[in-house]
């Protein structure tokens, strides 16, 4: 059944902690995987990538051959990459690079073409971290806690319909559009209708996953000339379906709900700061108090918030 | 006099704390429950007779499996509010989420403010009272009871209704299907006045429309299977 969350903090904070103390508290909700999309500060020198690594003997051969392709593509590293101590077969590598001379597009296909290494998340301000496990395991091995930063979004995971492994946890990258994120409490039922028309359109997909379709699908609307409002809107029809996810770009955070109105979503807002997760029970995690809470109970519903500004309503 | 037990919620297992509860109501008490924090599946298969104030907002279930207790939230109620309840009442101050006295069987209960998607679906018997507006889908399925809303209804009112009531004093968005509004009898009317009166809810201006089972949907025919597809 999946738990989802998001958090906007006015000024930079502990998003990290946040995000982790309400998905602690929907573990019941999906403990075999966690995953956290998390808005740091913004680079203007390059991009942050994320990485999983199948194989933590490779690691030393699988950089080099990502490197050699960021080259061929007229980008390197700006500091050298860092990855999870974990001792764990998979590994979890975050690196800073230089923009590519090519179209990010066409140097994320060539290194997605290496192997060994799947890309979890480009962005100027992005950074996802995801892995198996509870929300307390995913945090510590990950140090979710410290993360300091805007805003963020985060999914504990009931697998349905597709495998277990990081790579295929919430949240997921709008490939290839930099810092565009999601996390996601349903499931479609037109998948691969969509799937195939994206694809026709030169859209690539690292998973099998219905929630990276949305990523891809709101971020293909977004470049068609949609605002995010209009395209969450027509999101409403285009996906079959039951659904209630949360998207993120580098300064907004959406949410829309189908028409079935099945899945759960309660919200504090609080000036310029959101609490937002499938039950209220979550967001009072950072707002104990009694507070008027916002509840997404009924069908067909889009709403969107502004990072660093009040709200901005449809 | 009958005193009064505090049980505080925050942080600690649910199971720990209904069984305070339970303890408490016992030992002849009444019970407040403080810090309830929106959690969960408090106060479930409370007995006859027990009195039960959650002070602030609750979770999923609150109040299912109701066996006769009195049962009062002070804010809002999350999905599932006195769920299968047999017997008592259930009185929200605020708001009611999704799917409020779902198959419930008997007593009462009593929204002071609106009601979410799915209010009473598949009830059995008892009556549901919301002040303020029900939600999308609700009455879906319900064979007996009545829902009485005072501020309309929102999409599909009582769709798919098997058996049972609903009455609406406002606007309703959309009917759902095999409904009918049918004209309510004055005793019948009387009878909702009267147990709205008990709750101090007098008016005798509301403008009712009665909502009952079309009952196409009682008896599969194929010749008629487009009443089946519009489900």
């Amino acid at each position: 059944m999946c738990g989802i969350a998001g958090r906007i903090l006015g000024r930079p904070g502990t998003v990290g902690a946040d995000l982790v103390a309400m998905m602690e508290a929907m573990v019941h909700r999906g403990g075999d995987s966690t995953g956290f999309a998390l808005y740091g500060e913004r680079r203007d020198d390059g991009y942050i990538v994320r990485v999983v690594g199948d194989d933590r003997r490779r690691l030393s051969a699988d950089l080099e051959t990502f490197l050699g392709v960021l080259r061929d593509c007229g980008g390197d590293f700006l500091e050298d990459p860092t990855w999870d101590d974990t001792g764990q077969r998979h590994v979890s590598v975050r690196m800073i690079v230089s923009p590519p001379r090519v179209d990010l597009a066409d140097w994320v296909a060539r290194a997605d073409a290496i192997g060994g290494f799947q890309i979890q998340s480009v962005g100027r301000s992005l950074e996802i971290v995801k892995d198996v496990g509870t929300a307390q395991e995913v945090a510590a091995k990950h140090r979710v806690a410290t993360f300091v930063g805007t805003h963020g979004i985060a999914n504990a995971r009931m697998a349905t319909e597709s495998k277990v492994s990081p790579t295929a946890s919430h949240p997921f990258w709008a490939r290839p559009f930099p810092d565009v994120a999601i996390v996601h409490n349903g499931q479609l039922t037109n998948y691969f209708l969509l799937k195939d028309r994206l694809t026709r359109k030169g859209y690539r997909f690292l998973t099998e996953n219905d929630s990276e379709l949305i990523a891809v699908w709101i971020s293909d609307q977004m470049a068609k000339g949609h605002d995010l409002e209009s395209a969450l809107e027509r999101s409403l029809r285009a996906l079959d379906g039951v659904f209630t996810y949360l998207i993120t770009t580098a300064d907004r955070l959406g949410m829309a709900k189908d028409r079935w109105a099945i899945k759960p979503l309660a919200a504090v807002e609080d000036g310029p700061d959101l609490a937002i997760a499938t039950e209220e029970q979550a967001v009072r995690k950072v707002y104990p108090g009694e507070v008027a809470v916002r509840t997404f109970d009924g069908p067909d519903q889009t709403a969107t918030w502004a990072v660093g500004m009040v709200e901005v309503m449809r | 006099m009958t005193a009064v037990a505090y049980v505080e919620v925050g942080d600690r297992p649910i199971k720990a704390i209904n069984d305070d509860i339970r303890a408490a109501i016992a030992a002849g008490n009444e019970v407040v429950v403080t810090n309830t924090l929106s959690r969960h599946n408090l106060g479930i298969g409370l007995p006859d007779g027990a009195k039960v104030r959650f002070e602030g907002s609750v979770g999923y279930y609150c109040g299912g499996l109701n066996n006769g207790a009195h049962i009062e939230i002070t804010r809002d109620a999350g999905w599932g509010l006195g769920e299968a309840m047999a017997a008592g009442e259930i009185l929200v101050e605020g708001y009611v989420g999704m799917s409020a006295g779902a198959s419930m069987r008997g007593g009462l209960i009593h929204v002071r403010g609106d009601a979410g998607p799915r209010c009473g679906v598949a009830m059995k018997g008892g009556d549901i009272i919301v002040e303020g507006r029900i939600g999308y889908l609700s009455g879906f399925m319900a064979h007996a009871g009545r829902i009485i809303a005072l501020g309309g209804a929102g999409d599909a009112c009582a769709d798919s209704l098997w058996g049972g009531e609903v009455w609406v004093a406002g606007p309703i968005a959309s009917l759902g299907v095999d409904t009918k509004v049918v004209e309510p009898e004055p005793a019948e009317v009387e009878a909702v006045e009267k147990l709205l009166a008990s709750r101090g809810l007098d008016d005798a201006g509301r403008d009712w429309k009665k909502i009952v089972s079309a009952q196409k949907l009682w008896y599969f025919d194929s010749r008629d299977s487009r009443a089946w597809l519009m489900i």
